[in-house]
């Protein structure tokens, strides 16, 4: 956390990981059950909890006029592969919860992340959503980062 | 259980420590440690109100009493809508007197305003009772709950001695500002798991008890209908009443209590902490007449019949409890019963955190500050504010952990009495004619009733003296209502006779101040006849006696000889139509009627008290100085 923070970054910080723990516990909760006696529908709306909370992070975007912030891109990012990750090893090694929620689970992925890319889409438009991830583009048009020979940096 | 428990208080307090430190570093002078630089943005007063309001309603003891008397208590949810209304009526106004005339506390504009050294010392005498013996309760609740759920291997008194302890470490850390968030947070975290939990009683158990077999409740009282209009009975403890205790008149004096929190010194004081005056009318209309109050006339009567079902001992008893809830909650999953028990200790949290810090923040902006050390400096404001904090912590976990009882009987009164200024703030706000003399009068007037129809008042009367011929709100009035009934007769006849004079022209500047600020804004006479209006033929019929027809509106129509089938209580269903009603007159009067809404972003500046540096004026009482000499110079 930088030490220069503002009030209106801490009110917008706070106001953010509010929402996404409230949704956390009861996405955790849904899921639980979903997975033990509650079936299928269960899973789907823990699903719809972090769709919806990813709805109001965006609307708090909105409304405090800023944007994702690269530690939050990077969290998602980070906890959607891990998620990712553990549920496919938990398919592979668990027949039960292949059979129970493999269906759910998978589509449940899937909305997600249909849902980033649609607010992508509409936030930036197609071509900034797709040079978001147009990693070659933004190798090419970086500067080299080495020390040329004579040993003074470029730029 | 108990380790998911553990790990998840755990979380919640991780949470708050984070957030303390981070407002403590934002916190830029050390003197706003106490307020927040009166710059709270106003999304914590939208979350935090409405958990405060649900918090000091007592959900904890909510749905154990609706599985006592069933729909007839759960009605009371509605008086939340009063509580916005109460709101509307002087949030706005409150904010204004205090952006025009400077001042940093509800405590400072009442006494200011009515020039009055008494109403601000029986203002902070109300902010001790809510932060020492209403938060000792509430801690006390949550001690008792954490020591059912983990099936007695937490002793109770740790339980309380660690919460406190967390609890004061946050406050310590993050001053006002780090209070509200955390409190704004277990706000929206309380009213999203209210939902919840009542989406998961509704889906996850086989048959909802309250549409199959209706709540089942204590021997004697009528589970779907409301007993009466009131009960000539003597009072809880001294008279029967039949069918049960909750009448109309009941149910629409407890309405009247809530304003009370509205009304409360804490309450107030984050209202006028708050950055912008945007954000009141949303927290009336959706989160308090919206959210809270539907949210609660919903899941009230899922949540308390299926407690009823789960303790079928305890209802014969008349004393309920959720350990049986708790054990089915479990057996469906785990996570499912620990979302019950977190709505529950955020509850109760939410009132303890809040109200001990508020408490010590006016005790240092009202009491200590203004009279004992007037030389203080930013830090040593903050130095104070943490020492009042630490003692009124102390003072809260002693009598939690030692004194329940005590704290239930002191604390009883909290509501009553702060509902008792609401002539105070009526003429601050909107009558200059109501004068100092008036508002004292009416006071002790009040005061006295609500003591004498309270535990605290019965049982000292009757230790000294004799057996009184009534117990706890005789006739099945609350004493808030008892209280408020004498103390405005006793305003308006003081008022006859002193409402002119000099003190007049001293009012007049705040309310010339109003009229210069809000400026356009009169919509003329009719507007303020339909205001009212539609605002008394509401609470007649939603909470007043007019909502003894909810009892077979809709199951036995009127003027017809057949009956409906509904599939629910047609009290209920009156009730929900009456929350409709309810949301929409408050959206009426917040936005249409301008009553929470300010248009003008510049307003004129006043002078109720005479500046900082005139100290003279500012000097503490004699008495007061005296008695601090008496201490000190020994």
């Amino acid at each position: 956390m930088p030490p220069a923070m503002t009030t209106e970054a801490l009110d917008r910080h706070v106001l953010v990981m509010t929402i996404w723990l409230t949704a956390g516990l009861v996405a955790a909760t849904l899921f639980h059950y979903g997975v033990g006696e509650g079936g299928p529908l269960f899973i789907l709306a823990a699903f719809a909890a972090i769709i919806a909370a990813f709805a109001v992070h965006v609307i708090i975007n909105i409304v405090f006029g800023g944007d994702f912030t690269t530690r939050e891109l990077a969290l998602g990012l980070v906890l959607y592969a891990s998620a990712l990750m553990a549920f496919a090893g938990a398919a592979l090694s668990s027949d039960e919860i292949a059979r129970k929620a493999f269906l759910p689970t998978s589509l449940g992925f899937l909305a997600i992340f249909a849902a980033v890319v649609f607010y992508m889409v509409v936030h930036s438009g197609v071509r900034r959503a797709f040079d978001a991830f147009d990693a070659i583009r933004s190798f090419r048009a970086r500067q080299p980062a080495m020390p040329d020979r004579r040993g003074s940096s470029p730029g | 259980m108990t380790t998911l428990l553990c790990a998840a208080v755990a979380l919640m307090f991780a949470f708050a420590i984070y957030v303390g430190v981070l407002s403590g570093r934002v916190t830029g002078a050390a003197g706003e440690f106490v307020n927040g630089g009166h710059a709270l943005p106003p999304w914590v007063f939208i979350f935090a109100g409405c958990g405060i309001l649900l918090g000091s309603l007592g959900l904890h003891d909510h749905f154990l009493l609706t599985a006592l008397y069933g729909l007839q208590y759960s009605h009371v949810a509605l008086g939340l809508t009063f509580a916005a209304l109460g709101g509307a009526l002087v949030y706005k106004r409150l904010w204004l007197a205090a952006r025009m005339s400077g001042l940093g506390s509800p405590i400072d504009i009442v006494g200011a305003y009515y020039g009055s050294v008494a109403l601000r010392i029986i203002l902070l005498g109300l902010t001790v009772i809510f932060a020492v013996p209403f938060a000792a309760l509430s801690l006390a609740l949550a001690g008792d709950l954490i020591v059912a759920a983990s099936g007695g291997v937490l002793a109770r008194d740790q339980a309380i001695f660690v919460l406190a302890v967390f609890l004061f470490l946050f406050s310590a850390l993050g001053g006002w500002r780090g209070v509200v968030y955390v409190v704004a947070a277990q706000s929206f975290l309380l009213l999203v798991l209210m939902l919840f939990v009542g989406a998961f009683t509704a889906s996850a158990f086989d048959s909802l008890a309250v549409l199959t077999s209706g709540i089942k409740v204590m021997n004697g009282v009528l589970p779907d209908q409301i007993p009466g209009v009131m009960q000539y009975s003597a009072g809880i403890g001294k008279g029967e009443s039949s069918g049960g205790i909750w009448t109309t008149l009941a149910i629409i004096s407890f309405g009247v209590s809530l304003v009370g929190v509205v009304l409360s010194p804490a309450m107030s004081f984050l209202s006028i902490t708050v950055r912008t005056r945007t954000g009141f009318a949303f927290h009336q209309v959706w989160m308090v007449a919206g959210l809270a109050t539907g949210g609660l006339l919903i899941v009230s009567p899922l949540i308390g019949a299926e407690v009823a079902v789960s303790d079928p001992a305890g209802l014969q008893a008349g004393v309920t409890s959720y350990g049986g809830l708790i054990g089915r909650f479990a057996s469906r999953d785990q996570f499912a019963a620990l979302c019950l028990l977190l709505m529950l200790l955020s509850s109760m949290q939410i009132v303890v955190a809040f109200l001990t810090a508020a408490g010590a923040n006016l005790l240092t902006i009202d009491f200590l500050h203004r009279y004992v050390l007037p030389d203080l400096t930013g830090e040593g404001r903050r130095l104070v504010a943490r020492v009042t904090l630490a003692l009124l912590y102390a003072a809260v976990a002693l009598m939690a952990a030692f004194a329940p009882l005590s704290a239930a009987i002191l604390g009883s009164v909290a509501l009553s009495f702060s509902v008792q200024f609401l002539p105070a703030y009526i003429g601050l706000c909107w009558a200059p004619w109501i004068s100092r003399n008036a508002v004292l009068t009416g006071l002790i007037f009040g005061g006295l009733l609500v003591i004498l129809t309270e535990p605290p008042g019965l049982i000292f009367f009757e230790g000294l003296f004799l057996d009184l011929p009534w117990g706890r709100w005789p006739f099945t009035i609350h004493s808030a209502l008892w209280g408020l009934g004498f103390n405005v007769a006793a305003c308006l006849i003081v008022s006859l006779f002193t409402h002119a004079g000099p003190e007049r022209l001293h009012r007049e500047i705040l309310h010339q101040g109003f009229r210069n600020a809000l400026r356009g804004e009169s919509r003329g006479s009719a507007l303020g006849t339909a205001k009212w209006s539609l605002t008394l033929i509401w609470s007649f019929l939603a909470l007043g006696p007019g909502a003894i027809l909810g009892n077979s509106f809709f199951s036995k129509p009127m003027f017809t000889e057949g009956e409906a089938t509904l599939g629910a209580p047609s009290l209920w269903v009156w009730q929900i139509v009456f929350w409709f009603l309810g949301v929409l007159l408050i959206w009426w009067l917040a936005y249409r009627a301008r009553m929470s809404i300010i248009e003008n972003a510049a307003w004129p500046r006043i002078e109720l008290e005479p500046p900082l540096g005139q100290l003279e004026r500012r000097r503490a009482p004699p008495w007061i100085a005296l008695l601090l000499a008496r201490v000190a110079e020994r």
